[in-house]
């Protein structure tokens, strides 16, 4: 097993003329937790997208836990153990709380496309989606129809479903955008709780949750890196402060 | 709770469908009333046919215009095989046929399955419709399997019961079709407890969530598709135990159309939704057409009105009282109904009494028929009847429409308590 | 040879008609995403209108009117159907139109018959235009050819030229932006439908009476426009024009050409005989498959290439 968990080489894309990603060069080592920044539009979403298998790179290689991902289906790099959750919210609404958990966690518990094992009758199964749904606090929602849940409790539940399979990477975009002070800080508590001993990499606009949470944090500036770093040292560095407020504050 | 007080609503239903028969029995002569068998057999056959098709449209949130492939191709296969059994080239039990048309029904659905399935919706749509029409037009072109436009015929006295039943008699039919029709909807309703089931559901809501909970949702979709096509095909056979004789129309848009109808006027988004809808189907088509060349044209009606007012069918209308039912306070609605019942009635009287005159002025009157109503014979070429409709149809809108502003009134205020008291989910 | 030019020239007038349904549906299905079942049903309607108005205005004043009626029936199915069920999603839609078509051909043949209408061509127009090898050429499917003509070149330039037809070009493929650009899109929708309806109304005026004008022709010509317009590809009216003179071509040459994949076999020395597996797939003629071919062709193009010919986007 390989000690980077992510690695990205000159990785380009394009759509059509337009290049997004102009050759990124990024290595996450396993256990850390990892913040991309940068103005709208630098490309983070689309970086996420590559990685995910969304979308196929133009050039250059990715590796999810030392194995290639050209030309695999979203499904397969799932399956390395890379999970994501979308800034737009993804979730089953037409299923309950409980359903959405529950799916989350099916592939991993070796279920696959059975149709002859009842659902209800798996104990070890329904545990540990209770056991779950404790942590996200959304227990007493678990009947609920998972569209009719506040904004707050479906970014909860998009975290769970993300993390439910027990995948050793976690990828999460913007998962506190459009929440509240006291919404924000619940959710980067989760986010600690669920990652502990596993690799996060997360896109985040919120600089108060990037500075608590990440152990490094790369800045992405039109589709390049200009600086990858421990917190304190981006915080000090001038390329940043330009990319984001513009030269003459620098 | 024991097995039996759990599922009681299943044996109650199975007992009423078993003793409704009863009801047009002819005591006198002390025979079944064949006509009455027949229909129950055809709601049993379309019941498993549109359930079957939920399990694309509902569970899967696939919409497939050439269902009939599946059904038709089943029964086609069935016929043969009955046909080899009586020929005595093959044995089987006439009780297990429909298994065969389950599993044409199966390779079938994985053959075009795995040609539909890898489309995005509008594209399988289409792709659907395509093969449906280009099946049931080569049916009429191909003897050896099709047996052309005569299709092709079979007999199911084929004297290989299990337990010494000859088929003879619409009531053993009926019994063997209800006893399928029990195994296969308790089969269906298993499957969607199961991963697959979920599975499908959950790339119903959202395919790219589906792919990142680890799944293939076109893998999902090709086997749910194949588990589609094994009881369509089982409810081909089942018809072609009843008819004794397959034709193209087994395969034709207009079979595939009524399992949508079906589907959709029931409500596809429970599970019992389609069965509900294949008796008002059912008995609409058989019933209704015997006293009207419009029923068509009602259907249609029906159907428009129901996308429009009520797009969850009629389960769907029945679970929106759901939260009014849990406050205790049903009994509210009882004479909201009864007054918009009324107008309604007058309404429909009047649409379809003008509906009848129209058909009747320029179809019944050409094939020599005449208009009467309940033995009263009406002279159509009169104004009499036509005001008296249009009066009807008109009285009848206006009226109805202040009884539903009522009605709605206290429909919202029931539902505010309701949601008052945290009952609505 | 004769048969050739012949055959080229009946698949013109045919492609041509097709086109004139097809580009409607196209509009329609590319801009709103709605699968159009009523769509035929307006070509049937059109026809049907324009016989009874021909009996007592004459063919040419139904020529002009019968399209407008079309037009105001289709405006009033968007304005006081289709937007309302448009909130219950595009399945809920195409179930109305479904629903719409079954209403439509019970009205047809509640209001003139369940018999074909001796719809017929104009006397005007009822002569041979010019001999092609002994074949007469009728003067009216040349006067068809003029009509779509003039229709295809109307719509272009209308599509082209004009502030509402670039915005309508804009909702085609991207009918979102061209909402959020402030382009009242209802009132464009409604446009874009009636005329559609209008359009194929006006193909059903010219179609009633070169082909049988029944109850049932909505139901027959449907599923061969849907091929059309799925071939096409979504958001091309150039893919429509071309997939509909294609689908024209293919179905007036296969009834001429009377051979089968045995045929084509034999060539190569293989002989099937009655003995030979799928004997009876291999022999059927082509003039029998006729009906076939645009389903062959829809299917597959769905298989290898869902974007049809030119569409912008997928199905």
């Amino acid at each position: 097993m390989t000690d980077i968990a992510i690695r990205l080489a000159e990785v380009q894309k394009s759509f059509g003329r337009t290049e997004i990603i102009r050759g990124v060069n990024l290595a996450i080592p396993r256990g850390e937790r990892h913040a991309i920044i940068g103005p709208n539009g630098a490309g983070k979403t689309t970086l996420f997208n590559l990685i995910s298998g969304r979308f196929p790179i133009t050039s250059g290689t990715i590796e999810v836990n030392g194995q290639s991902t050209a030309g695999l289906a979203p499904q397969e790099i799932n399956r390395l153990g890379l999970s994501r959750s979308f800034q737009i919210t993804s979730i089953f609404p037409r299923m309950s709380v409980f359903e959405n958990i529950r799916c989350g966690l099916l592939w991993s518990q070796g279920y696959r496309y059975s149709f002859w094992q009842l659902l209800g009758r798996q104990k070890g199964l329904n545990d540990q989606v209770e056991a779950l749904l404790d942590q996200l606090n959304l227990s007493a929602r678990r009947n609920l129809q998972a569209g009719l849940l506040s904004y707050a409790e479906q970014r909860a539940l998009e975290i769970g479903i993300t993390i439910a399979g027990g995948a050793d990477i976690i990828l999460l975009d913007e998962p506190t955008a459009g929440m509240s002070h006291s919404e924000t800080e619940y959710a980067v508590a989760l986010i600690r709780r669920v990652s502990e001993g596993k690799t996060l990499l997360m896109v985040e606009h919120d600089m108060g949750v990037v500075f608590g949470l990440a152990d490094r944090i790369t800045v992405l500036v039109y589709g390049q890196v200009i600086a990858s770093d421990v917190p304190t040292a981006i915080r000090g560095n001038a390329a940043v402060r330009e990319a984001y407020l513009g030269t003459e504050a620098a | 709770m024991s097995f039996l007080r759990r599922n009681w609503l299943w044996f109650l239903a199975i007992a009423i469908t078993l003793l409704i028969p009863f009801l047009f029995y002819d005591w006198t002569k002390g025979r079944h009333s064949g006509f009455a068998l027949t229909l129950m057999s055809e709601i049993g056959v379309m019941a498993i046919f549109a359930l079957s098709f939920n399990m694309l449209m509902g569970q899967a949130g696939l919409l497939s215009f050439g269902h009939a492939i599946l059904f038709g191709l089943g029964a086609y296969c069935t016929a043969h095989v009955m046909n080899a059994v009586k020929a005595e080239t093959v044995w089987l039990p006439t009780e297990l046929i429909p298994l065969v048309g389950g599993l044409g029904g199966l390779v079938f659905g994985y053959l075009i399955g795995w040609l539909a399935t890898k489309q995005r919706s509008t594209a399988f749509a289409m792709i659907t419709m395509g093969l449906g029409e280009l099946v049931s037009a080569a049916a009429l072109m191909f003897m050896t399997f099709f047996g052309g436009e005569g299709g092709i015929t079979t007999d199911r006295v084929l004297d290989t019961s299990l337990f010494g039943v000859s088929y003879a008699s619409p009531w053993q039919v009926y019994c063997l079709v209800l006893a399928w029709a029990v195994i296969a909807i308790v089969l269906m309703r298993l499957q969607t407890m199961t991963p697959l089931g979920r599975m499908a559901n959950a790339s119903r809501d959202n395919f790219e969530r589906a792919q990142f909970v680890g799944y293939d949702p076109q893998r999902i979709r090709l086997l749910q598709f194949m588990l589609s096509g094994f009881f369509a095909g089982i409810a081909g056979a089942l018809y072609t135990i009843i008819y004794e004789i397959v034709t193209f129309d087994t395969l034709a848009a207009a079979k595939s159309a009524n399992a949508l109808l079906a589907a959709y006027i029931g409500g596809a988004g429970g599970f019992f939704g389609p069965i509900l809808g294949t008796i008002v189907v059912v008995l609409l088509q058989s019933g209704v057409s015997l006293l009207s060349n419009a029923w068509l044209l009602y259907v249609g009606v029906l159907f428009i009105v129901m996308v429009i007012y009520a797009p969850g069918g009629i389960l769907g209308l029945i679970m929106q009282h759901a939260p009014i039912r849990r406050t205790g306070r049903m009994r509210e609605l009882a004479l909201p109904y009864v007054r918009i019942f009324l107008p309604a009635v007058v309404l429909m009287l009047g649409f379809v009494l003008l509906v009848e005159l129209t058909s009747f002025t320029t179809i019944g009157a050409a094939q020599g028929k005449i208009f009467k109503i309940a033995d009263t014979v009406v002279n159509t070429r009169t104004a009499g009847p036509w005001v008296a409709a249009l009066f009807s149809l008109v009285a009848g809108t206006i009226w109805m429409r202040y009884e539903f502003r009522i009605f709605k009134l206290t429909w919202d205020a029931l539902m505010d308590d309701a949601k008052r008291q945290g009952l609505v989910q | 040879m004769e048969v050739f030019v012949v055959s080229l020239l009946n698949g013109l007038v045919y492609g041509m008609l097709l086109f004139m349904l097809a580009s409607g549906l196209t509009l329609i299905l590319s801009m709103m995403g709605v699968l159009n079942f009523a769509h035929a049903s307006a070509y049937m309607l059109g026809a049907y209108f324009a016989y009874t108005i021909s009996l007592y205005l004459g063919f040419w004043v139904a020529l002009f009117l019968a399209p407008i009626l079309c037009g105001f029936v289709g405006a009033a199915i968007e304005m006081w159907g289709l937007r309302r069920v448009h909130k219950n999603g595009h399945i809920a839609e195409l179930l109305f139109t479904f629903g719409l078509a079954l209403i439509i051909e019970k009205g047809v043949q509640m209001s003139w018959g369940l018999l074909p209408v001796p719809y017929r061509v104009p006397a005007l127009l009822d002569f041979p235009l010019f001999s092609i090898y002994g074949t007469h050429f009728p003067a009216y499917r040349a006067f068809m050819l003029l009509i779509s003509g003039l229709m295809f070149g109307a719509i272009w330039l209308g599509l082209t030229r004009t502030r509402i037809g670039l915005v309508i070009q804009a909702a085609l493929t991207h009918p979102e932006m061209a909402g959020a650009l402030g382009h009242n899109v209802p009132r464009i929708f409604t446009l874009v439908f009636a005329s559609g309806t209008a359009l194929a109304g006006l193909a059903g005026v010219i179609g009633g009476n070169y082909q049988v004008t029944e109850p049932s022709m909505a139901f027959t010509m449907g599923p061969i426009v849907f091929v059309v317009v799925v071939f096409g590809g979504l958001g091309s009216l150039a893919g429509c024009f071309i997939a509909s003179l294609l689908m024209g071509l293919l179905q007036t040459f296969a009834v001429v050409l009377d051979y089968s994949l045995a045929d084509l076999l034999r060539v190569f020395g293989v002989v099937v005989t009655s003995k030979t597996p799928f004997a009876e797939v291999l022999t059927v003629s082509l003039p029998r498959v006729g009906a076939l071919l645009p389903f062959i062709l829809m299917v597959l193009i769905l298989v290898f290439r869902p974007r049809g010919l030119m569409g912008t986007r997928e199905a």
